[in-house]
């Protein structure tokens, strides 16, 4: 397939705006179509290859993606630009939201609501687990790896700081002795 | 004050960010409730439900917290906390990822880190639907039958939200 990267930082910037304007519902497909179908960027392995390294690094995801293609394109510019152009429409958008939240906030009703839409996103979140999990789950080193940091974080609500390290690096070796 | 407590404490919660914000989500829940105490537990999962529902990176949760802990400035400054220490890590470690691709390393930390991640992911979860010490079930329905769905269906997650909301009303 042919691929032509943006051309200049504005198109870069509308790239990423149209990735954030309308990525209602998770921006990752938004980011594929607009990038691999749309306009062309990059190729879907490359796609699928840099998605891959800004799920492994720490922070949001897409986000890093932002960072990661603006600077193979452009340096420190295309980078700052392909953020603001992702965060910039969600973060009016979420601020919207959150002002006309609080003028509706004492409506037992809206909080009703907001609740349980709150709720619908705490189970998004543990099916998503439970999908990355499935792969996991035929090692008994992972699977006692992801119990004790959910008995460790979910239940007995440690600071993270203090699990990350010690989770990691048992992992870590682990992983060096091919138990993972 | 607060700016620069956000600033410190997002900063570091940004470096430690390994399967993006899911994964932080229990921390910032102990942080910002527990510790801090810049909303109730009520209104956290509240704040979370709107960035659920707006467009975008549900990183943009941490701009309502910092908006609700200090103002516009607060929100504008947590966002940028949780991002930039990652950015940076980014951008230093896109070029080193390619040429450790053969190494070992890569691989023992890329295996490493995700049993972690899904550990911290369902704990996010987890701790959204517990916001008490005991957990509270009509969260917890709706959560279920969220995963359900989520689980055997292939619907754009919106419709999902919005049943929950619906769901909300009547149980709530």
């Amino acid at each position: 397939m042919q691929v032509t990267p943006p051309r200049n930082l504005l198109e870069l910037f509308t790239g990423f705006l149209a990735i954030g304007a309308r990525s209602f519902g998770g921006v990752l497909p938004w980011a594929h179509r607009t990038m691999v179908e749309e306009r062309r960027w990059i190729t879907q392995a490359d796609f699928a290859e840099t998605i891959g390294l800004c799920q492994f690094l720490p922070g949001p995801n897409i986000g890093n993606a932002s960072i990661v293609l603006g600077k193979r394109w452009f340096g420190v510019s295309g980078a700052v630009v392909a953020f603001l152009g992702l965060m910039g429409f969600p973060f009016i958008w979420v601020m919207a939201l959150g002002v006309l939240y609080l003028e509706w906030a004492s409506d037992p009703v809206v909080r009703a609501v907001v609740t349980g839409v709150g709720a619908t996103g705490a189970g998004l979140f543990m099916a998503t687990a439970i999908k990355l999990g499935r792969a996991l789950v035929r090692k008994p080193a992972a699977v006692a790896l992801m119990t004790a940091c959910f008995l460790a974080v979910g239940i007995g609500r440690l600071p993270l700081l203090l699990v990350m390290p010690v989770a990691a690096a048992i992992g870590i070796i682990a992983a060096r002795r091919g138990w993972l | 004050v607060i700016l620069v407590e956000l600033l410190l404490h997002f900063g570091v919660l940004s470096l430690i960010s390994f399967g993006g914000m899911p994964a932080v989500m229990p921390e910032m829940q102990r942080l910002v409730v527990d510790v801090k105490g810049w909303t109730t537990p009520a209104e956290f999962i509240q704040l979370f439900a709107i960035a659920q529902a707006a467009p975008g990176p549900n990183v943009l949760v941490v701009s309502l917290i910092g908006w609700k802990a200090a103002g516009l400035a607060g929100a504008v400054v947590a966002l940028l906390a949780v991002c930039f220490p990652a950015a940076v890590v980014s951008w230093v470690v896109a070029d080193l990822w390619e040429r450790f691709k053969e190494s070992p390393w890569r691989t023992a930390i890329q295996r490493a880190i995700a049993p972690l991640v899904v550990g911290l992911i369902f704990s996010g979860g987890y701790v959204l639907c517990t916001p008490e010490t005991t957990p509270d079930w009509r969260l917890w329905a709706i959560a279920g039958a969220t995963i359900a769905a989520s689980l055997t269906t292939r619907l754009n997650p919106l419709w999902l939200l919005a049943a929950g909301g619906a769901l909300g009303a009547f149980l709530l």
